[in-house]
């Protein structure tokens, strides 16, 4: 989704040629923070973003002080708070001082904790995947673009193939399979192995549009003059991918992944949500929404869909907002 | 931004009245009705109009319309209309709580003179089918012969199991090809000296026989319209309507059977002209239509579905809906069984500290709260004769959630703290919520608790497996008839313990085989009630291998233009037999 066409290589082919006499020299990426900085959206947008991690990277310490934990079954420990069918007595879904979100209609978890701990589970979910896509991004596409040939050859047939594959399809066909690898009879499934089988799969189908820009990034990086220098004067493939090419393919790969951290935030709180990534008790955003649809929620209790809804079109359309920035403040040529 | 955008829940305490009716009630146990009570026609509902046309709402399309094959709620429900037995449960008074067992097709509902080893029935005069023959012992007899073929597979095997005094599957040997070869049963287990009367014989009492004859599996089929196979989509009926149209999976209509005689049916009516019934209706989706009470779903309602989870709370609370809606039991207990086979579960001290620990508050809330679910005390529900409300082994009743203070001692004093249990759930909702929250009450306790999930669609399968690898899982278990021999022998019996076979929990225990025979004996209905009470506390407080947690109820709504709208205790739902049009 969205952000394609960033490929362009960007003019300059490296710190040495602004050395001119009386100009400070700046770099390119430098030059790309100044620019970042004048673009307020960008500004603001990157606070929300890193205001969202530092609360996953908290959530631990946050719960602490706030005195819960998300896996409380807060409708058996304190059942003046709720009805039978475990919907909660007080108005706005039982929020109150002592819980600021309110509480979870049915087992009457605590919101506020459940969504720290969600966003936690499904930022660093989201995180790993993204790493696994660009370095495997980076490997074959790089790969692929330089070396040309059969390799070039046999890589793009197997991105062809993977993208011709139904994703979401294969994510719910495919994660029980995975999980089932890795389980015995007797022990519940635990928690790493449902999210190791969701990076997995997400990694699986993920890596392909980030290889093919690469790719193409590379292959015309391999014609330029510095590349012919360097393998005139005898340095490896190795050396001239790593330090020829790889500075030079940065811009797309980060503006590339902004795009792709917040898809594969959504695509894991999808798979929660139907059932197949991850499950109670173990709190993630997607799962919430999965609860705030059944029948029980939108008869009783409203209000609980606001919490996980509205911080994740925060998220998203932040994160979204701050790949455009970075995009812009990389190459400001690019037409909008 | 987030006020007011829902209110908070209600809260509901305020069950205890309605538990001591709901006791109160059980107290006079289903008696059997002679004569007099047989004869029709029915008593009159007060207010009932005749003419017009009612929509019906169903989930689930009827696969089997076979009598033989008839066991599933939808099919047994709808087969209130449709069919008749040689006995059935006459409703004494109109609110559908009090019933007595009376002849149907047959004068009264059944002699014996030897305590239950012989049943004579004399059928009725004027009764017919649906196609105008008159009904006859040949046709009683080739509806219990039948029952021995092959092809009919899903109906209850009680009447067949006792006939050939076997358990298990094992009476079809009796008369392996059913009547369709020349044989027939020998006059010596069943006969029909003239074309009235007919004459069970059997070698051990069976003083419930009456109660087995009313269920819808033993209706009457007809010899001369006997297509075996094909009877299960073209019925000859008995009952006051008829089929006019079935469409499997989308629609059926119901007609009036102009040959139906109210005067020899003492506990049908036949007010409504017809009844189109649509399938595929959701919960949700009919309880919306039903709830928007517009257009023709005015004179609509649902045979078999409930009121949903979400809308339950809602729809009770609204005093504008009291006449149209109704609520009761149904006849499951939901327990949850300890694996008696682990070597893990010998020590009866673990044992009670799972019973005492196990919250049962999550399984209520998963279906809907107190609504939905009644927090269980033992293991007869409140529609079985001997039920005993005050009975609470674990103290379920006064701490829901459960007492992990007990149950760690316990635990401590096995010296089995932190043991790995195995708990089994069903993968749906409702079992992912009420097992994540068990669990955390199990942890408790000192529990390690280990879910694994198991597919909805399979889990019965998995947990009656002999060697299956779960600790603790939860089933349901529903009373045939209003008597604990239909809940205790196939549960509880250590010497059915096999394949597949309802003995979940893999109890055997001497004590409770031996009463099992003793009291399956007796033939006073009274008595023999008090009896299986007390096997029911033996087995919680001496063998702990059950934990009882609720007794299901069910909440059903109409439209506004349907009278005589009842929940019929027997049943289990809406009494179809009496609805008429305002």
């Amino acid at each position: 989704m969205g952000g394609g066409g960033t490929a362009v290589v960007s003019g300059e082919p490296g710190p040495k040629a602004t050395g001119e006499a009386a100009l400070t020299g700046r770099s390119p990426g430098q030059l790309m923070w100044t620019r970042f900085k004048r673009d307020r959206t960008g500004v603001i947008s990157a606070y929300v973003v890193g205001f969202f991690f530092l609360i996953g990277l908290l959530a631990p310490l946050i719960s602490k002080v706030y005195g819960k934990n998300p896996y409380t079954v807060y409708a058996d420990e304190r059942p003046d708070l709720f009805d039978s069918a475990g919907v909660p007595v007080h108005p706005n879904g039982g929020i109150s001082g002592q819980f600021w979100f309110g509480l979870e209609p049915g087992n009457g978890y605590d919101v506020f904790t459940k969504l720290i701990y969600g966003i936690r589970t499904s930022l660093m979910i989201s995180v790993a995947v993204t790493v696994a896509v660009v370095v495997t991004g980076i490997l074959l596409g790089v790969a692929a673009g330089y070396l040309g040939g059969k390799t070039d050859y046999f890589i793009g047939r197997v991105i062809d193939f993977l993208l011709a594959f139904p994703a979401q399809l294969f994510f719910i066909a495919s994660m029980p399979v995975v999980v089932s690898l890795f389980v015995s009879p007797r022990d519940e499934t635990p928690t790493y192995v449902r999210v190791l089988a969701l990076i997995i799969v997400q990694w699986f189908l993920g890596w392909m549009g980030l290889g093919r820009i690469l790719r193409g990034t590379a292959l015309a990086l391999r014609e330029r003059e510095f590349i012919e220098a360097a393998k005139v004067s005898g340095a490896s493939p190795w050396r001239i991918i790593r330090k020829e090419i790889l500075p030079n393919i940065v811009t797309p790969l980060l503006v590339q992944s902004t795009y792709l951290l917040p898809n594969f935030v959504t695509a894991e709180a999808g798979l929660s949500y139907l059932g197949v990534g991850i499950v109670e008790p173990t709190p993630d955003w997607g799962q919430m929404f999965s609860k705030a649809s059944t029948e029980l929620v939108m008869q009783n209790d409203i209000t609980y869909m606001f919490f996980p809804g509205i911080s994740m079109i925060v998220f998203v359309v932040a994160f979204n907002l701050l790949g455009d920035s970075v995009r812009d403040a990389f190459d400001p040529k690019t037409a909008r | 931004m987030l006020t007011g955008c829902s209110k908070g829940g209600s809260d509901a305490g305020d069950n205890k009245k309605q538990d001591e009716q709901n006791a109160q009630r059980q107290q006079a146990s289903i008696k059997f009705g002679d004569a007099a009570d047989s004869t029709g026609p029915a008593a009159a509902v007060p207010g009932a109009k005749n003419g017009g046309s009612m929509e019906v709402l169903e989930r689930d399309s009827y696969a089997h319309l076979d009598p033989g094959q008839v066991y599933v709620f939808t099919e047994m429900t709808v087969a209130q209309l449709l069919d008749r037995g040689l006995t059935g449960y006459k409703a004494t008074s109109n609110d559908g709580k009090q019933h007595e067992v009376v002849g149907d097709l047959a004068t009264d509902s059944g002699t014996t003179t030897d305590g239950g080893k012989t049943w004579k029935y004399t059928l009725k005069d004027g009764i017919k089918f649906a196609d105008g023959t008159p009904i006859t012992s040949k046709d009683v007899r080739q509806t219990v012969e039948r029952l021995f073929a092959p092809f009919i597979n899903q109906g209850p095997t009680y009447l067949q199991q006792w006939l050939a005094n076997t358990s298990g599957t094992g009476y079809r040997k009796l008369l392996p090809d059913g009547p369709y070869k020349g044989k027939h049963l020998p006059d010596s287990v069943l006969s029909t000296p003239d074309d009235k009367t007919i004459v069970f014989h059997f070698k051990t009492p069976h003083p419930d026989l009456p109660y087995t004859l009313a269920m819808a599996g033993y209706s009457i089929v007809s010899a001369k319209g006997d297509t075996k196979e094909k009877y299960d989509k073209h019925p000859v009926t008995t009952g006051p309507y008829k089929i006019q149209s079935f469409k499997s999976g989308k629609s059926m209509v119901l007609v009036k059977n102009p040959n139906w005689d109210a005067k020899t049916d003492t506990i049908r009516h036949q007010y409504v002209d017809r009844f189109n019934i649509t399938f595929n209706q959701q919960f949700e989706a009919s309880t919306k239509a039903l709830l928007a009470d517009s257009g023709a779903d005015q004179a609509g309602i649902s045979f078999s579905n409930s009121v949903d989870a979400g809308n339950l709370s809602q729809v009770l609370r609204d005093p504008k809906l009291k006449s149209r809606v109704v609520s009761g039991y149904q006849p499951y207990v939901g327990q949850m069984n300890i694996n008696m086979s682990k070597p893990e579960m010998k020590d009866i001290r673990v044992r009670q500290a799972i019973a005492y620990a196990l919250p049962v508050t999550p399984f209520v809330r998963a279906y809907g709260g107190t609504d939905a679910m009644q927090v269980a005390g033992g293991l007869i529900g409140p529609t079985v004769s001997g039920y005993d409300p005050s009975f609470d082994p674990y103290g379920k009743l006064k701490k829901p959630a459960g007492d992990p203070a007990k149950a760690h001692a316990l635990l401590k004093a096995a010296g089995k703290l932190n043991m790995k249990l195995t708990f089994g759930y069903i993968n749906t909702q409702e079992g992912q919520q009420y097992s994540t929250a068990m669990a955390a009450g199990l942890k408790k306790a000192g529990f390690d608790v280990q879910r694994q999930e198991i597919p909805s669609e399979t889990f019965y399968d998995q947990v009656s497996k002999l060697n299956n690898p779960y600790d603790i899982f939860h089933t349901s278990w529903g009373a045939d008839w209003p008597s604990a021999s239909t809940v205790m022998p196939p549960l509880y019996d250590g010497r059915q313990i096999a394949n597949g076979a309802s003995n979940y929990s893999q109890v055997n225990d001497p004590h409770v085989n031996s009463e099992i025979d003793r009291i399956n004996t007796i033939t006073d209905p009274v008595k023999s009630a008090a009896e299986w009470e007390k096997l029911d506390k033996y087995l919680l407080t001496k063998v702990v291998n059950e934990v009882p947690t609720a007794y299901y109820k069910s909440t059903q709504i109409a439209g506004s233009k349907v009278g005589g709208l009842v929940y019929d205790d027997v049943i289990g739902g809406v009494d179809p037999r009496r609805l008429y049009i305002k």
